[in-house]
Parts: C-alpha cells; sequence; structure tokens
C-alpha cells in the first residue's frame, strides 16, 4: 500500500467503495420494492397457486367481478407441491388449484386445508362423490385417465379393452407417462390396480405391457410428441390433452376404453387463510362454480385443460368431449392410494420404466 | 505493447492457491471493512440457505418435513437402488466430461495462442456463444435432430446408430463435455498466454522432439488444466439441462434429477433431496482436494517480467486442415446442430407433428410477439438479470480477489471449497433452501418479510450465478500485473484512482463477459424462478416451460428461441458498445 500522505484519499476511496456497495444493494432493493408494494389496496390480497391452463383468466376475471386483488403463482403440479410443502411452517397461498385427489388427501392428513367448506351450488352425481367427508377440498372439473390416442390415418382400428394392448399388434407401439414425473399418471397406475383387483394384478398387467415394448415418457406433451413423430401408434394419456390434440390435428383420435379412472380437478382452501383472508378464498371458490366462473373455466385453455367435465348439473362440456356417461368410469379412493404413491411409483421406476 | 505486458505474468496465476508474484488489488473501500462485508453478503446469499437445506437430511423435524429429530434415513435412502445409480452415474459423467472438456479445450486453446490457424480470431467469441446458450437448449437440439420423424428424419437421414449413441450416456457426457470446452478454453489460455516459448525452446535446443516439448509445457500449466477440471467436473455432476432432458428421456438416470424427482413428485421428500445434495457438494469437495494433492509442494511460479514472447507455430497443409476440421467439429457439436435442432423444431406444427416439409410454418414465432402474457416476463426476466448480474460482478470482483491472495490462508481455502461445493449443487436446492430459511415464522414476527418479494428472488439468483462468476474472474484478476498496480502507486495514485486507471481497463473485456455471463444466464433460468417467484410475477422461464406443459410445443420452442436470439442480441450490441465506446488500449488488454 502506498505511504502516509495519501491517506486522507485512501479513506475516501473506502468510503467510496462501501457507498457504491451498499448503492447497489439499495437498488436492487429498490428496484424489486416497487413490486412488493403493489396491490395494497384496501383488501387483502389472495393468494393462488395453480396449475390449471385457464387460471390466468379465472384470477382476472375473479379481480374484475369482485374487486378483491388476487394474485397468481402459475406452474406445474409439482413444483407447486413441492413450495407448498417448504412453506409448511408458514404457508404462503390461500387457494391450492391442481388436479387429482390423492395430493389434497395428504395435504389434508398434514393439516394444512381448511376443513368444511361446501359452496351451495348443484353438483352432479359425479361431482358429490368425489367431495371428500370431512369437506377439506372441492372439486372444480373431472378429466379421465387414460385416454387412448392415435392417429387415426395410421391406425384404422384401434384397441377395444385394456386386454387388447397386450396383442403383438401393439408390440413396441404403446407410450404411456411416467407417474413419478407426472402426477395423474399415478392416478392411472393406480386405477388399473383397482379394477384389476389388487396392486399385484395391476402390477402383472404392467409387466406384460412392457414386455409388448410398452415405452414411457416424462409427461403428456412429450407422450404425445412421441405418437406425432412416430416413434409409438397408441399414446395412454389424460383425457383433455388427448382431445386437445385432436383438436390440433383432426388425424388425431381419442379412445375411451372401459375402465376409465375419474381424476378430478380441486379447490383447497389453506388453513393459512383466515378471517377476511378466509372469506375470499370461499368467494374464490364460489366464484368458480358460478356460472360466469363455468365460462371462464371452459373458455380459459380450449385447446387443454379447458376440455373438462363440468361437476355441475347445469353445466354441459364442450362440444368435442363425449357424453361421461356413456363412459364406464370409476373413482379411487384418495385416502387409500395416496399414501401408497411413494411404493408404487418406485416400483414402476425400477420394473417397467427401465 | 499491451500484449508484451501481458506476457510478463504467472502463467499460474489462473489458479487459485498457486503461488506467485499477484497485484494487490484492493477494492477500494473493500480493504477494511470490506471482508466482513462480503462475509455477511455470503453468509445471507449461499451459507444460511445451503446450510438449511442440508439440515433437512439429518433432521427433518426441524422443518417439520417428518417425524424426526435427528436421522440417517435418508442417507441410507439415498444410497440405494435408483437414487445411488443416479449418483455413480453422474460422478462417472463429470469426470469423463471434465477430461474430454480438458482436452478438447486445451487443444483449441493451443491452436489460438500458439498456432497460425486462420479463423483463430472468432474461436473466443464462438467459446462465449457456448457458454451464454442454456444447456438445455443444446440437449434438446440434439434430441430433435436424432428422433424418429426428426430434423435428420426429415432429410431423408435415418441415422439409427447416431440416435442410440446421442440418447444414452454417451450422448449426455458428451453434451456435458461440449459444455464444459469454455472453461477449459479460458482457463488454459489465460495460462498459455503467460507461459513464454522459453521452456519449449529448451527442450528443443537439448535435443527433444515436438513432443517430448509438449511433455515440457504440459506440467507447466497443470495448475490451469487441474483448476478447468475441477469446474468442468462440478458443473457437470450439478447440471440440471442436460439431465431432465436427454438424460432423462434416455432413461439414464443422474443424480440432479433423482434429486429433481425427490422434490416435484408426490411424496416430496426433501430429506433424500437433501442428502443426495450433501453426496454432490462432497463430490465438489473431492474434486478440490485432488487438484490441491496434485499441485502441492511444487512450485509453479516460472515466469516473471522476462517472459519472451511466445512465436506462433506455423500450420502446415496438414496440420491446417486438422486443426480446422477440429475446431469446425467442436463448434458444430457445441453450437451449430443443437441451434439447428431447436431452430427446426420451432417451425413444426402442432405437437412438432410434420408431415413433410410443407408443415412447417412461421405462426408460432407470430404467437411469440402477439401473445399478451409474453412480454411482461421478458421485461421482469430481463430487468431482474441486469440487476443480478451487476451486483454478481461486484461481489465476484471482491471474491476472486480474496482467491488469488498471495498467501493461501485457511480461510481462502475455505472460500474456494465453499465456492466448489456451491458449483456442484444444482440451483433447485439453492431455491428449496431460500424457502426454509426466508419463510421462518420468526422473521415474520421480527418484521422481515423477504419471502415472496423480487428481493429474494434477486439474491436466488445471484446466489445462483456467483459461485461460478467468481471463479471465472480468477483467472483475469490474477494476470493484472503487481508492478503495475505497485507503479500507479509509486506515482501517488490513491486506490480508487489505481483501480480506476489501472485495473479497470485491463479488467474491462472480462468484467463484461461475466456480465454478460450472469445476464443471459439469470434471464432464462428456471428451478430458482419456479421456486421463489412473487405470485404474479412470473419470469420468462416459467412463462416458457408453462407453453410447453400445455402442450403447446411448437409455441414453447419458438419462444424459447426468440428469447435465446433475443439474448445474443443484446450480447452483441453490449459488445458492439463496448467497441465503440471504450479506449483501444482497454480493448487490447486480456486479447
Amino acid at each position: 500500500m502506498g505511504a502516509g500522505p495519501m491517506a486522507g484519499r485512501r479513506a475516501r476511496g473506502r468510503w467510496a467503495g462501501l457507498t457504491a456497495l451498499a448503492a447497489a444493494l439499495a437498488l436492487m432493493g429498490a428496484a424489486c420494492s416497487q413490486a412488493n408494494a403493489s396491490g395494497s389496496s384496501g383488501k387483502v390480497p389472495l393468494v393462488v397457486y395453480s396449475a390449471q391452463g385457464y387460471d390466468s383468466a379465472m384470477v382476472t376475471a375473479f379481480q374484475k367481478a369482485t374487486g378483491i386483488p388476487t394474485k397468481l403463482v402459475d406452474d406445474s403440479t409439482g413444483p407447486l407441491l413441492a413450495r407448498v410443502q417448504a412453506e409448511k411452517d408458514n404457508p404462503q397461498w390461500d387457494i391450492l388449484w391442481v388436479d387429482g385427489a390423492t395430493a389434497f388427501a395428504a395435504l389434508d392428513q398434514e393439516g394444512l386445508l381448511h376443513r368444511g367448506f361446501e359452496p351451495s351450488v348443484a353438483f352432479t352425481s359425479v361431482g358429490q362423490q368425489l367431495i371428500p367427508s370431512d369437506k377439506s377440498y372441492i372439486p372444480t372439473g373431472v378429466t379421465t385417465m387414460a385416454a387412448v390416442v392415435y392417429d387415426s390415418s395410421k391406425v384404422s382400428s384401434p384397441p377395444t379393452s385394456w386386454q387388447d394392448l397386450l396383442s403383438p399388434q401393439w408390440s413396441k407401439g404403446i407410450g404411456m407417462n411416467d407417474p413419478s414425473v407426472s402426477g395423474p399418471t399415478y392416478g392411472f397406475v393406480a386405477g388399473m390396480m383397482q379394477q384389476f383387483g389388487g396392486a399385484a394384478q395391476g402390477e402383472a398387467f404392467f409387466e406384460k405391457l412392457k414386455a409388448n415394448g410398452l415405452q414411457v415418457f416424462q409427461t403428456n406433451g412429450d407422450t404425445l410428441h412421441a405418437l406425432t413423430t412416430g416413434q409409438i401408434k397408441l399414446a395412454l394419456v389424460q383425457s383433455s390433452a388427448g382431445i386437445g390434440a385432436g383438436l390440433q390435428a383432426s388425424s388425431i383420435k381419442s379412445v375411451f376404453l372401459p375402465t376409465q379412472t375419474l381424476m378430478p380437478g380441486c379447490i383447497g382452501i389453506s388453513t393459512g387463510a383466515k378471517g377476511a383472508v378466509l372469506k375470499e378464498a370461499e368467494r374464490f371458490a364460489e366464484f368458480v362454480l358460478s356460472g360466469a366462473g363455468q365460462k371462464v373455466q371452459q373458455g380459459g385453455d380450449p385447446q387443454g385443460d379447458s376440455l373438462y367435465w363440468p361437476v355441475l348439473s347445469s353445466v354441459a362440456p364442450l362440444p368435442a368431449l363425449p357424453d361421461l356417461s356413456a363412459l364406464q368410469t370409476q373413482i379411487i379412493d384418495p385416502t387409500l392410494w395416496g399414501p401408497r404413491e411413494a411404493g408404487i411409483n418406485q416400483w414402476f421406476d425400477a420394473n417397467i420404466r427401465g | 505493447m499491451v500484449r508484451r505486458e501481458h506476457q510478463g505474468l504467472t502463467a499460474t496465476e489462473a489458479v487459485a492457491g498457486a503461488p506467485g508474484r499477484r497485484a494487490r488489488l484492493a477494492l477500494p473501500g473493500l480493504a477494511g471493512a470490506g471482508r466482513p462485508l462480503l462475509g455477511i453478503a455470503l453468509g445471507l446469499l449461499l451459507v444460511l440457505p445451503m446450510a438449511f437445506f442440508l439440515a433437512v437430511a439429518v433432521s427433518p423435524r426441524l422443518f417439520a418435513q417428518g417425524p424426526q429429530w435427528f436421522t440417517l434415513s435418508n442417507f441410507a435412502q439415498a444410497l440405494s437402488g435408483q437414487t445411488l445409480q443416479g449418483l455413480v452415474d453422474s460422478l462417472v459423467v463429470g469426470v469423463v466430461a471434465a477430461a474430454v472438456a480438458v482436452a478438447a479445450g486445451s487443444a483449441l486453446a493451443w491452436l489460438v495462442q500458439r498456432t497460425t490457424l486462420p479463423g483463430r480470431r472468432i474461436v473466443p467469441i464462438l467459446v462465449w456463444a457456448v457458454l451464454l446458450s442454456p444447456s438445455y437448449l443444446s440437449a434438446l437440439g440434439w434430441e430433435r435432430l436424432v428422433e424418429p420423424d426428426g430434423v435428420l428424419a426429415q432429410m431423408g437421414l435415418h441415422a439409427l446408430a447416431l440416435r442410440h449413441l446421442v440418447m444414452g450416456p454417451i450422448g449426455v457426457t458428451l453434451v456435458l463435455a461440449t459444455r464444459g470446452v469454455p472453461f477449459a478454453f479460458l482457463t488454459v489460455s489465460a495460462a498459455l498466454l503467460g507461459l513464454g516459448s522459453e521452456f519449449e525452446e529448451a527442450a528443443r535446443v537439448h535435443g527433444a522432439s515436438r513432443w517430448g516439448a509438449l511433455r515440457v509445457a504440459l506440467p507447466i500449466v497443470a495448475p490451469a488444466l487441474w483448476s478447468a477440471a475441477a469446474i468442468v467436473f462440478a458443473e457437470s455432476i450439478s447440471d440440471f439441462g442436460v439431465a431432465s432432458t436427454l438424460a432423462a428421456d434416455a432413461h439414464f438416470p443422474v443424480a440432479t434429477y433423482t434429486l429433481f424427482t425427490a422434490i416435484d413428485s408426490t411424496p416430496i421428500e426433501f430429506g433424500i433431496a437433501a442428502a443426495v445434495a450433501w453426496l454432490l457438494v462432497a463430490a465438489g469437495g473431492l474434486a478440490i482436494v485432488a487438484q490441491q494433492r496434485a499441485l502441492r509442494g511444487r512450485s509453479y511460479a516460472v515466469l516473471g517480467g522476462r517472459t519472451r514472447l511466445a512465436g506462433r507455430h506455423r500450420l502446415g497443409p496438414g496440420g491446417m486442415a486438422l486443426g480446422l476440421a477440429f475446431v469446425v467439429g467442436l463448434f458444430l457439436a457445441a453450437l451449430g446442430i443443437p441451434v439447428l435442432g431447436a431452430v427446426s423444431a420451432s417451425l413444426l406444427k402442432d405437437f412438432g407433428a410434420a408431415y413433410g416439409l410443407h408443415a412447417w410454418t412461421l405462426s408460432n414465432y407470430r404467437r411469440v410477439f402477439t401473445d399478451d402474457g409474453l412480454l411482461g416476463p421478458i421485461l421482469l426476466s430481463a430487468r431482474m438479470a441486469a440487476i443480478t448480474a451487476t451486483l454478481a460482478v461486484v461481489i465476484g470482483l471482491a471474491l476472486a480477489r480474496l482467491l488469488v491472495r498471495r498467501s493461501a490462508s485457511t480461510l481462502t481455502r475455505v472460500l474456494d471449497l465453499a465456492l466448489i461445493g456451491a458449483v456442484a449443487v444444482p440451483t433447485v436446492v439453492l431455491a428449496a433452501g431460500y424457502i426454509f430459511a426466508y419463510n421462518l415464522p420468526i422473521l415474520a414476527r421480527l418484521g422481515v418479510s423477504l419471502y415472496g418479494t423480487l428481493t429474494l428472488l434477486g439474491m436466488g439468483y445471484l446466489a445462483g450465478v456467483l459461485p461460478t462468476l467468481s471463479r471465472m474472474l480468477i483467472g483475469p484478476v490474477a494476470q493484472v500485473q503487481a508492478s503495475m498496480v505497485d507503479a500507479a502507486r509509486v506515482h501517488g495514485a490513491g486506490g480508487a484512482r489505481t483501480w480506476q486507471s489501472v485495473v479497470v481497463p485491463l479488467l474491462a473485456r472480462p468484467i463484461l463477459w461475466a456480465w454478460l455471463f450472469a445476464w443471459v444466464g439469470t434471464l432464462l433460468e428456471l428451478p430458482i424462478s419456479q421456486l421463489l417467484y412473487p405470485p404474479g410475477e412470473e419470469p420468462l422461464s416459467v412463462a416458457i416451460t408453462k407453453h410447453l406443459a400445455n402442450y403447446d410445443f411448437g409455441g414453447g420452442t419458438a419462444m424459447m428461441v426468440v428469447s435465446v436470439l433475443g439474448a445474443l442480441a443484446v450480447v452483441g450490441a453490449a459488445l458492439g458498445l463496448f467497441r465503440l465506446l471504450v479506449p483501444a488500449g482497454w480493448r487490447r488488454a486480456g486479447s
């Protein structure tokens, strides 16, 4: 370092450096605080964590209709549930809106869901069956697992039963999602186990499928991509994804083999939502299930998640959907199959995905 | 002149911990109060969140993630079945990728610095382009290229063998190795710039063949090679882009992906993820220990002010053809093919279903520019990235300065280990750690409400880029010649003046590149964005992923291509402005 006479200058330099660093940190805070402060308008903001394709349209419509400032964290189900789990000690969400009752049953067991609320609407019989006895979450629509999707320009006679999939005709030609990556696919695997009479019988079916050359991809999008690029002939994906693909490319068709497992989209309210926020959260659920809300839900993602079957007797599904009552369907008990999810996924990854 | 001055630098200075004469680059004002400030910053940004997340592995109860106050069961699970396989795969991939990257990067550095290879001047720009492009783009590009009905198939080439090669362990390793080449190139280039020709000449005079001369020169640049290998290894084992695309689609389990599935699918098991993270940190630490053991007790301080300018080896026609083939092949693999693959995929209709070339369409691109939901995320991410990059460069310079200190103190060694450990940790771990640390109920009671704010997201971004960035700056910071700083001080310049007139001009170019590296990396960062973005403030990467998840394959890929091209345009503009506005002497320094 330099000699004594420069001490003053050095001190100034030191202050300059410290000031620069402090200014940089302040800059970050200031640049960020602008957005942090926004939304503080009398009413307490409502925070919605959602993976639904129509969620951002719904939040906008709800805010417009009620004046309640509503903020959305819009992501896939996996990262959202990870966030909810990590925030467990201090939940930052008020509404969680994703597909699959098993996830909600697990959150309920951990005491993270507000119980006992049911909007006063006329549910269909399917809707009523999906409401848990402690009323800890609310169904907002159903899809099924799994539609068998094919390209009608390449496949003229699609299968008519699950057993058909084991025939040599479909050797190396079937693709499905990985249940440990795609949440709804666990519902499919569990549903197959239920309809075949138990986990062992279900495992045997998937082992035979594997012997017939089953290919496993990550999510609906990947499996459909494999179908349209000719890697597989049949894609087993969520009904909304299959029907949506048909709307985008007319040669893509879906068949619904008996029995289909119902996959409800649900809203859960956090136990962290209290007082005014709890009231707002209940209003959000009521709005979703109102006539206006259902219009938004059916219009928000017309080639994707909007292709659901409504659970309200007053609302008809979009024209692209077949009549749900004409399909053979089943509901899996989330409290029975939820706790088995880790074990069954592990079995699948070790024995089927491979 | 600047170039000649540059030759006087010690070859070893690119590496932390190796002895040598270095400039004392006291950041003005950071001499006394700076170190505690830096310590607090690092503690809040990196150490605290990482420690919190790692603690979940042994004490899930502490964060309400399980019933046990103390358990080792998460480690037992992490070291069994698929997770163990993933760890072993990651270590093997990391070692091989590091070896390949160091070999290719060194060869490239030699061709550029020491031969008359035509086109050598554009190589550094291409190297930076590789460094700036996200790894998932490379992986996706390769997939779209070789898949059935992919780009090659569209062109009538059904390369089945190539598909099997790419969609498996070899493809994963090679993609990671090509991504590691820039680190090796930059580190070895710095060492070669400082290595005069006298050692090779001495060997040749004593009758050694060209190969023999190489054997003399290689050990001298050993510190640079080891340093490059350590960083490529750590980057490879923590990479998520390739793990979530190429490796996952090929059902080749690697540690980052098993860690991700532990967090991302029900039941969410933070404990197991944390145990895997521990093991990755340990692996990163082992890499540094191996580096230090390999170099221990040897002096690499071979060069001083009298180092002679190294001549360039004139390549014969055969050598030139070979060299060009190598460079062209390398950049085709690292840059060209992924870009081609991604761009062509974004032109496909529907789910990438192209029934012939006529189905290629620009409508996806049109949608990107008319989609209301996209402009907001782009502006937000660009702004966050700019703030992050600026702070990262300031803090990164301070860290780099600490790491190249003349005496390798315990503090330096701990810092070095912590930083490489942080490089080896997938950013999703950091993000989860941020939730555990900054969403504690006690903080809310104390009036600290950082969680769910853009400030915390920015801190997360900063923590994500800082470890790699500070290691990138070590080389340039070490190269600033001590005598120049001393000269400035002798002539009466104060700390600030010295920085302004000596250090900043010498470091201007690396600072600009480091800033751009942090900016681009943050612009498209995914795991931290997903877990930390405040409600209602959607970052770009989340918006893109959402489109891909909603089966909008063409649209999602088009957004990605537009973002990457936009980012490259900004990089180009920044470099152009640098050329226009900055004095010529600054620009030549460090080239």
